[in-house]
């Protein structure tokens, strides 16, 4: 009975994806019953995760451990799940009869990257990194469309492949050097291993397969594309769920190694700077919002590595934090793209003009989101970032804060050219948005977590204080 | 630093009443525009209300931090909610007040999104009143972003001359700003060892030179950049001119103010070798800020930019006074913040009001104009008077102890700042000359003058600055006992 509720959230999703297998078996689609039925297993799903955050144990001959950490992550992934369902009400974007589908792999992937937060062996992570990735190959090319989705799913397909195929090569190197797959294992053994040049290139190699969910540079290239092709939604989750469990694993190997010495965080600074400064100066010359993001996400892929490469417990604690921020502030503005295409398309910054007009609550919701993402005091974007600039000044990083608080600067240029079209612009041939009453509701959570976990952090802080307290 | 803790959360009531205003305002309809410009007058009177109190209750001779409130915020990171009032904020407290409750006035005939203009000017006003009382850096740097970012909605909807190009220039550059107080706020945070923010358990650590010397030059010049602080300074006239009236009052009245204050308080306050050492680049900054602010200035022929470049010049004698580190300096660079500060509110406040009639603020179109307006009128020529140092008005002391310390301390660079300042005046008289006392446009002659209503806001900030002028000891005097000891703690 133990193992059942430690396994728990994993099983419960697994019975969900068995639900919406059988579902998409049907002949003939039931938009809405699908729809409402997913809903409720989204949302079943966070009680679900909500009732494991206190387990803690070790599974599968130690291969899997749960604790706090990973059960934080896994209820964040299931609110990732949950949100996105909640902005799934209309799919234009993809053929009815996928729909079944849509939420099957939906649920597929979040299993995969609830076991990939929770695995502490070589074999394990690359099995449940596999399963998530796999999952997203289909969701990207499910939009119909005039074979954008194609390229991107195909583009998608071919850079995780290499990256899968990298990392795997990478991970061979460590097994032969260390002979052993546990984590637990080859972290003693760090010292030597980065003192030798098939232990250092095993190591930096196995990190290909994170950096490509995470999109940090030099794996960034299909996150534009995968972006603008991807249907609204499944970028959505791509842009949120994925990267919180990329972080967690990062984090988790980090926290193993705290101790043992890394000496490859330089290699981490580099890798953070260059994504910061490239994400950031790319993403101004877009026109296509979603790509624009995408080239925002690569530059907040660089600030977490701040965090990361700290290996210190209050920059670990800075990233949990701004990862999660990360998902709910990079949801709102996702929102707001899904709630204005209402048919699917990819949305211009210039057809948000007038949005001031058209819909004033999703115009708030947007401005909130982006001055966010932007750092802008009171918002959890600022408050995540601050307390990251924090852990790293703390070990002498002057110049990478340096360097973060100018991309800072760099990036609310891009953010306010979208602020600058929805609020100071207006085309009056342009439709009203019209909402539900429920994303109204959601549109109201958002901004009050935003704005209030921004201006009293200490809850989160504690919480993730706790939790990077259970991997150390 | 002795604490009193306060025996009611004064200065808490005073930064939540602009942000209850804000939540009231975000439910009421916006076609009532009656209902939004009370409630924001009321919040706004509310702060005036308790900014007076803390200014008249302070009790000089207990000193040290008074109406202390500190609550812990996030233990691990060591922040915490920390606010009080000493002789230094206190005048800025009042003066923020002052200006926001004439500026809400000065805004009542607006009629474009009147919702949205008062929901972000209280947002603002809220950003400001935060840093001048608070003493954690944490909460400082928060409050500071969050008066300066809604300057970018507001002047890009209510502003005028090239506002997309003002606006974005004037964000950037104080983000740029940012990008620089950042590190230097982590750096002594780090330093300290302490794991607190808290900036009066940060006095007490005696950082090393060099840490000093840099954490110094990078608060200096980050948020130098908000005081318009030569060669920093180009994003302000233009930002003035596009800003909206009340917004420009805010702007230069108050928000450059912060530039000068943090300075002050943080950068003097945590560093002061550091100060010592680049005291010198100060005062030759601050001179040149002086000096090229009135000759730019006085060869405009906009209104607003004749007021812009004054700003400039008259914040180099803020920052002249701080350079010199002495009583004098420090006491005179404090109360010329708030007499600049009710000064330039005056002067926007009354170009605003020819500005929306004629939609003109040419000093040659308007000629004549104080035949046409002479209430009007008056109003603008009372700030140029104050501006040029006319005794009888606040301005006079302040600048008066300045250049009384940075002419013993920096004899070249306080004789140039004098000569600058009286060439200026007499530029001032001809600009009042020329716009005033010129033949009358007869395009204008139809307008009416000031309603005695609209007058109202122009009558106080008049009454404060001939107050001051005649009474300065109520401003020195409570000024002088928090610098006294400010300067012994360096």
């Amino acid at each position: 009975m133990m193992n059942v509720m430690l396994f728990g959230p994993e099983l419960y999703y697994l019975g969900a994806a068995l639900v919406f297998f059988f579902l998409s078996l049907r002949r003939q689609p039931q938009v809405k019953g699908d729809y409402q039925i997913a809903l409720a297993l989204a949302a079943g799903g966070l009680v679900v995760t909500t009732l494991c955050l206190c387990q803690h144990g070790e599974l599968f001959f130690k291969a899997y451990r749960v604790d706090l950490f990973s059960q934080i992550f896994k209820f964040a992934l299931a609110l990732g799940l949950f949100l996105v369902l909640t902005i799934s009400h209309n799919l234009a974007q993809i053929e009815e009869r996928f729909h079944a589908e849509y939420y099957l792999f939906l649920t597929t992937t979040t299993i995969g990257m609830m076991m990939l937060v929770s695995s502490v062996e070589l074999l394990t992570i690359y099995v449940s990194l596999e399963l998530s990735s796999y999952s997203l190959y289909i969701l990207v090319p499910l939009r119909k469309g005039d074979g954008i989705d194609v390229e991107a799913g195909i583009k998608y397909l071919l850079i995780g492949a290499v990256s899968s195929g990298v990392m795997l090569f990478g991970l061979s190197y460590i097994f032969g050097a260390t002979h052993t797959t546990y984590l637990s294992e080859i972290l003693p053994r760090l010292p030597q291993l980065v003192a030798s040049p098939i232990g250092l290139l095993g190591l930096l190699l196995a990190m290909a397969g994170f950096f490509f969910k995470l999109s940090v540079f030099p794996f960034h290239f299909w996150a534009p594309d995968v972006y603008q092709g991807a249907a609204n939604q499944v970028t959505t989750f791509i842009a949120t769920a994925s990267k919180a469990a990329a972080v967690a694993l990062l984090l988790r190997l980090a926290a193993m190694g705290v101790g043992y010495g890394y000496s490859f965080t330089k290699a981490l600074v580099i890798l953070s700077v260059v994504s910061m400064t490239l994400g950031n100066l790319v993403a101004i010359i877009q026109k296509d919002l979603k790509r624009m993001l995408a080239y925002s996400s690569i530059a907040h892929a660089g600030y977490v590595l701040i965090g990361i490469l700290t290996l210190q417990e209050s920059g670990y604690i800075a990233a949990v934090y701004y990862a999660v921020a990360y998902l709910v502030m990079n949801f709102t503005v996702f929102m707001v793209i899904s709630e204005v295409a209402k048919d699917g398309r990819d949305l211009q910054i210039s057809e948000l003009s007038g949005l001031w007009r058209r819909n004033p609550l999703l115009s708030l919701s947007l401005i909130v989101g982006l001055f966010a993402l932007a750092g802008v005091p009171p918002s959890i974007g600022f408050t995540g970032k601050l307390l990251l600039f924090t852990s790293a000044m703390n070990q002498g990083y002057f110049w990478l804060v340096l360097i973060g608080a100018v991309n800072g600067t760099i990036s609310l240029y891009y953010y306010l050219r979208v602020v600058y079209a929805s609020y100071f612009t207006d085309d009056p041939s342009l439709p009203m948005v019209v909402v539900s009453t429920p994303t109204r509701i959601l549109n109201y959570a958002l901004i009050a977590i935003v704005l209030g976990f921004g201006v009293f952090p200490d809850r989160v802080v504690e919480l993730a204080k706790l939790a990077v307290k259970s991997v150390l | 630093m002795t604490e009193h803790a306060a025996s009611f959360p004064i200065l808490t009531c005073m930064l939540l009443s602009p942000v209850v205003g804000l939540l009231i305002l975000l439910f009421i309809k916006e076609e009532c525009h009656c209902c939004i410009r009370a409630v924001s007058l009321v919040a706004a009177g509310i702060s005036l209300g308790l900014a007076i109190y803390t200014f008249v209750a302070y009790d000089k001779s207990l000193g040290g931090l008074q109406f202390v409130e500190k609550y812990e915020w996030v233990k691990t990171f060591g922040i915490s909610y920390f606010v009080g009032v000493e002789g230094l904020n206190a005048p800025m407290l009042l003066l923020t007040g002052i200006v926001i409750f004439t500026g809400v006035l000065t805004m009542w005939e607006l009629t474009l999104r009147v919702k949205e203009f008062f929901i972000f000017m209280l947002a603002l006003v809220t950003g400001v009143f935060g840093v001048f009382m608070t003493y954690d850096m944490f909460f400082f740097f928060l409050f500071y972003e969050i008066a300066v970012v809604p300057m970018y909605i507001l002047i890009l909807i209510w502003g005028s001359t090239r506002k997309e190009y003002a606006a974005m220039k004037l964000t950037l550059y104080l983000m740029a700003g940012s990008g620089l107080i950042i590190p230097g706020i982590l750096m002594l945070y780090s330093a300290s060892g302490l794991n607190t923010f808290n900036m009066v358990a940060l006095h007490g650590v005696h950082f090393s030179p060099w840490i000093q010397k840099v954490a110094f030059i990078l608060l200096f010049f980050g948020f130098g950049v908000l005081a318009a602080l030569w060669p920093f300074h180009t994003w302000s006239p233009v930002g003035h001119v596009a800003a909206p009236t009340a917004v420009s009052m805010l702007h230069a009245g108050v928000l450059m103010k912060l530039g000068s204050f943090a300075i002050l308080r943080v950068a003097m306050f945590l560093c002061p070798e550091g100060f010592q050492y680049w005291a010198q680049l100060m005062s030759l900054l601050a001179t040149a800020g002086i000096v090229y602010g009135v000759f730019v200035g006085l060869a405009q022929t906009d209104l607003k930019y004749v007021i812009g470049y004054s700003s400039v010049s008259h914040m180099g004698i803020v920052i002249l006074g701080l350079s010199t580190g002495t009583v004098d300096g420090l006491n005179g660079s404090v109360f010329q913040m708030f007499a600049h500060g009710i000064m330039t509110a005056l002067f926007f406040s009354s170009v605003g009001y020819i500005y929306d009639r004629t939609h003109t603020r040419d000093i040659h179109q308007l000629g004549g104009f104080s035949k046409i307006m002479p209430v009007a009128s008056a109003f603008f020529i009372t700030a140029a008077l104050c501006g040029a140092g006319v005794p009888g008005m606040a301005s006079f002391w302040a600048e008066l102890l300045v250049f009384i310390a940075s002419v013993k301390v920096y004899p070249v660079q306080g004789m140039l700042a004098i000569a600058a300042l009286v060439v200026g005046a007499l530029f001032a008289l001809r600009v009042v000359q020329s716009t005033f006392f010129n033949t009358p446009n007869p395009k204008f002659v139809h307008f009416e003058d000031v309603s005695p209503f609209l007058a109202l806001p122009r009558m106080m900030l008049i009454a404060t600055l001939l107050f001051f002028g005649f009474f300065p000891q109520t401003m020195v005097g409570l000024i002088k006992s928090a610098v006294v000891p400010f300067l012994q703690g360096m």
